[in-house]
């Protein structure tokens, strides 16, 4: 039924789009590739659709004539007609809705195109049907699920962001579990009404829309508002911990523990560092210039502690020539808990001035960083 | 060349090789054979794997061989049933005999068979990847610093080495022999990869991370290495070489690192080579030791200009005898020839004799003040810069006068 001249054509505009997309994201000028890639898409989406109005010679089905003159129904016009309204609106007012607009008429000027056409394919009604299908099935279901996936995640994330930890974490561990449970059951009793397997998904897939909604009406829980409002991820300044909502735990979510530069440890109120290849505890490490080194502070004491690491001096850009000093430090660390700090110092020791870390509010325990 | 140029060359070639070969499908094969076998003679190839000259080697190689001696035989067989297959069912017009389908006893066996050999295969080589990952027995430790194209070495003090002071350096990563040696190898811009074969195998340098690899050689001498992983324009042009010396030798060098600065004399060529040093090569190359007119410490200030943040360090420049992450000899020909020829008696004297005057590679050092990126491909023009906030990755063009380059020469030479 599609002539090979037809496929050639489509998959060739295709293509076409797909390079012009990829050129738009890829290249910083576009002008010459994409003047070129346009005129491609305009051609061959010419020619794919004389092929398409000529049936391209196929005479294996009777053809148009002898079939019905009554188009069936259709919404595409209407959704066309939409994606154009909200093109227009989203000129004047924003690029989201515009090119929301431009997706929503493309995509409907395609079904409707390929609906039409698939009408006229022979006088039988089911086997046009078949035809539509099998040419569109495979683009609309995995764009269906896509979306519907994407909004099911985001409903859950915005979940997760509005209960408190504990009841997140067991939130997960429910879901997790519901979903396994439900996969198995489908697995070993593959006979059950498909409709019920549907439903089930469907109720699941509301629930959690509803409950994102619920969610994200509710607000951020109160940590994350906390911290969006002092700069969670920024250290202005190494005084008093600012806030009891700092992530004193990040224990848990280091990742690099294997390569780091070294572990600067705290215990019995010695601070000393354990580098990988000296087998004593070390008192200096040595760090090369202009790199960025990972480095971890673990607190063995029993109190809450934080390491300070001082990275020289910057001269102000006021007319005194003042300095400043560059402190960088980890957030408290409770007791038997770790932070990672990244150091990069771009001047060498020789420069005169001494890097160190130290631990705040504890006199005379340093750990000198060389740098060669 | 241009482009075109090149092309037609390429077709020519490939046109009269082909021409060759055309009636002659014997001679192609034999041909092929024959380079192989020749390619795989080299004796004194310096990078060849299978050559181990230290422990850590030698461990990869006591299980290379028999795995591919077991690869070896296991393809031979495998070759073999297959030409005896396609002879002896040759489409004679025979009829097609009866189709049959699953021989349970048949596909266990072949199941069972490889995965017994791939069981004992990776027994050993589990083994071998734990003794290697050791960092417990070290004796020394070597920090190893990757950037675009070249490859930095510290030595953290370790007052037992009689390393009082840090050490830098850079090309040439120079240890003592019979040592484990530990090096703590990070990047500074992309992943770049460490690879002494005669001492050991790779070990990828990663930002902002440290990864260790062992190193110990057996006897002193000199042991060629490249950047494995690719690194960008220069990628070929990154090289090392690991120099291991005798412990006592070792500890000459360590005390040449840290002797002070010597300022050149008043009134010299040399002293003259030092302003000009100052004034333009000062911004990016650190002489510890070298001070200003008015007495205050010259500090390179590298990462206000290059990429990565760094360049060479040369307060011993003409203590290593090649440049420009290995790709240049620093000395000529005939005195290269005589230290990388030496005997391992007399190799660390020779080496630690460094580059005299008359040793100098005056021509490959010359082109390099004169134009570096002519020499080695390198990202130093302005309209490349873009990528980088207008930082060069490598060594710029810097203009310079004959005269200057005279005085730097002048200069080097007295950065023992
Ligand atoms: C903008 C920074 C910059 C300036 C200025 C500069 N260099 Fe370099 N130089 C480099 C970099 C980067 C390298 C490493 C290049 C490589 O090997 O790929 C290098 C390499 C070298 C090397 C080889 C060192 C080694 O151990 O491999 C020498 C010698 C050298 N430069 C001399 C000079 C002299 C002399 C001047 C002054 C006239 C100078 N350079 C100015 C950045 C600079
Ligand atoms: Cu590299």
């Amino acid at each position: 039924m599609f002539s090979a001249g037809f496929k050639y054509f489509i998959g060739l505009t295709l293509l076409s789009v797909v390079a012009l997309i990829m050129s738009i994201v890829v290249l910083d000028q576009v002008a010459l590739a994409g003047t070129a890639l346009s005129m491609l898409i305009v051609a061959s989406a010419l020619l794919t659709g004389l092929l398409v109005v000529t049936r391209d010679g196929d005479t294996q089905r009777p053809q148009s004539a002898s079939t019905s003159e009554v188009p069936g129904q259709s919404m595409w016009p209407l959704v066309a007609s939409i994606g154009a309204v909200f093109l227009v609106v989203g000129l004047v007012t924003s690029s989201v809705v515009f090119f929301g607009g431009v997706v929503v008429l493309i995509a409907a000027l395609a079904e409707w195109m390929v609906q039409s056409w698939s009408e006229r394919a022979s006088s039988d009604a089911g086997y046009n049907s078949v035809v539509r299908k099998r040419l569109l099935n495979p683009i609309e279901f995995p764009v269906l699920a896509a979306l519907g996936l994407g909004v099911v995640i985001f409903s859950f994330s915005r979940i997760m962001l509005s209960v408190d930890r504990s009841t997140g974490a067991s939130l997960f561990i429910v879901f997790g579990a519901l979903v396994i449970i439900g996969g198995t059951l489908f697995a070993i009793k593959p006979d059950i009404k498909r409709s019920l397997g549907a439903a089930i998904c469907v109720f699941g897939a509301l629930g959690i829309v509803a409950g994102g909604i619920a969610g994200s009406s509710f607000g951020l829980r109160e940590e994350l508002v906390k911290a969006r409002s002092e700069g969670h991820f920024s250290h202005p300044e190494c005084g008093a911990e600012r806030s009891k909502y700092f992530d004193k735990n990040a224990t848990g979510t280091l990742s690099l523990r294997s390569s780091i530069n070294a572990t600067i440890e705290f215990v019995n109120g010695q601070l000393t560092a354990r580098v990988v290849g000296f087998s004593k505890p070390q008192k200096s490490i040595t760090v090369p210039r202009s790199t960025p080194t990972n480095i971890i502070f673990r607190n063995l004491e029993t109190d809450e502690f934080r390491l300070v690491a001082d990275l020289g001096e910057k001269s102000d850009t006021g007319t005194y020539g003042d300095t400043e000093k560059i402190l960088v430090c980890t957030q408290m660390t409770v007791a038997g808990g770790e932070q990672e700090l990244t150091l990069q110092i771009e001047k060498p020791s020789s420069s005169g001035y001494s890097y160190n870390l130290t631990v705040a509010g504890v006199e005379g325990q340093r750990i000198e960083v060389v740098v060669p | 060349m241009t482009h075109s140029a090149w092309h037609i060359r390429l077709q020519t070639f490939l046109t009269s090789v082909r021409r060759m070969f055309a009636h002659k499908p014997k001679a192609l094969v034999g041909t092929l054979a024959g380079s192989l076998v020749v390619g795989s003679c080299a004796r004194n190839a310096s990078q060849d794997t299978w050559q181990p000259k230290g422990p850590n080697a030698e461990i990869i190689d006591n299980l290379q061989q028999p795995i591919f001696a077991v690869a070896g035989i296991v393809g031979l067989i495998v070759a073999a049933a297959v030409v005896y297959c396609v002879i002896k069912f040759k489409d004679r017009g025979q009829p097609i005999p009866e189709q049959t389908h699953g021989k349970p006893a048949l596909e266990i066996t072949l199941t069972i068979i490889p995965a017994l050999i791939l069981a004992v295969v990776a027994v050993f080589t589990f083994g071998v990847i734990f003794k290697l990952a050791k960092t417990d027995d070290t004796e020394m430790i070597i920090n190893v610093t990757g950037q675009q194209w070249w490859w930095e070495y510290d030595y953290p003090v370790q007052t037992e080495l009689g390393i009082v002071q840090p050490i830098i350096t850079s090309g040439q990563l120079v240890m003592p022999v019979g040592t484990k040696v530990l090096l703590r190898i990070t990047s500074r811009d992309v992943i770049h990869s460490y690879w002494i074969p005669a001492l050991n195998g790779k070990r990828d340098a990663v930002p902002g991370r440290v990864q260790t690899l062992r190193l110990e050689a057996d006897e002193p001498g000199i042991y060629a290495g490249q950047c494995t992983e690719f690194c960008g324009l220069s990628h070929a042009n990154m090289r090392m070489e690991t120099i291991a010396l005798s412990k006592e030798d070792f500890a000459t060098w360590v005390a040449n690192q840290q002797s002070k600065y010597v300022a050149p004399a008043e009134e010299t060529l040399a002293k003259q080579g030092e302003s000009v040093f100052l004034n333009q090569c000062v911004r990016c190359h650190q002489v510890n030791g070298l001070t200003r007119a008015d007495g205050t410490p010259a500090i390179a200030a590298p990462d206000e200009s290059v990429w990565s943040g760094a360049a060479p360090n040369l307060t011993h420049l003409m203590s290593r005898n090649t440049f420009a992450g290995a790709m240049f000899d620093l000395v000529s020909k005939q005195c290269r020839d005589e230290v990388w020829h030496a005997t391992s008696d007399v190799f660390g004297a020779k080496y630690l004799a460094g580059v005299k005057e008359e040793c100098l590679n005056q021509k490959d050092l010359r082109a390099w003040l004169r134009n570096a990126p002519a020499v080695k491909p390198m990202y130093s023009n302005p309209t490349q810069l873009e990528a980088t906030g207008g930082k060069y990755r490598g060594m710029p063009y810097l203009a310079l006068s004959e005269d200057d380059i005279n005085k730097l020469v002048a200069y080097l030479l007295t950065l023992k």
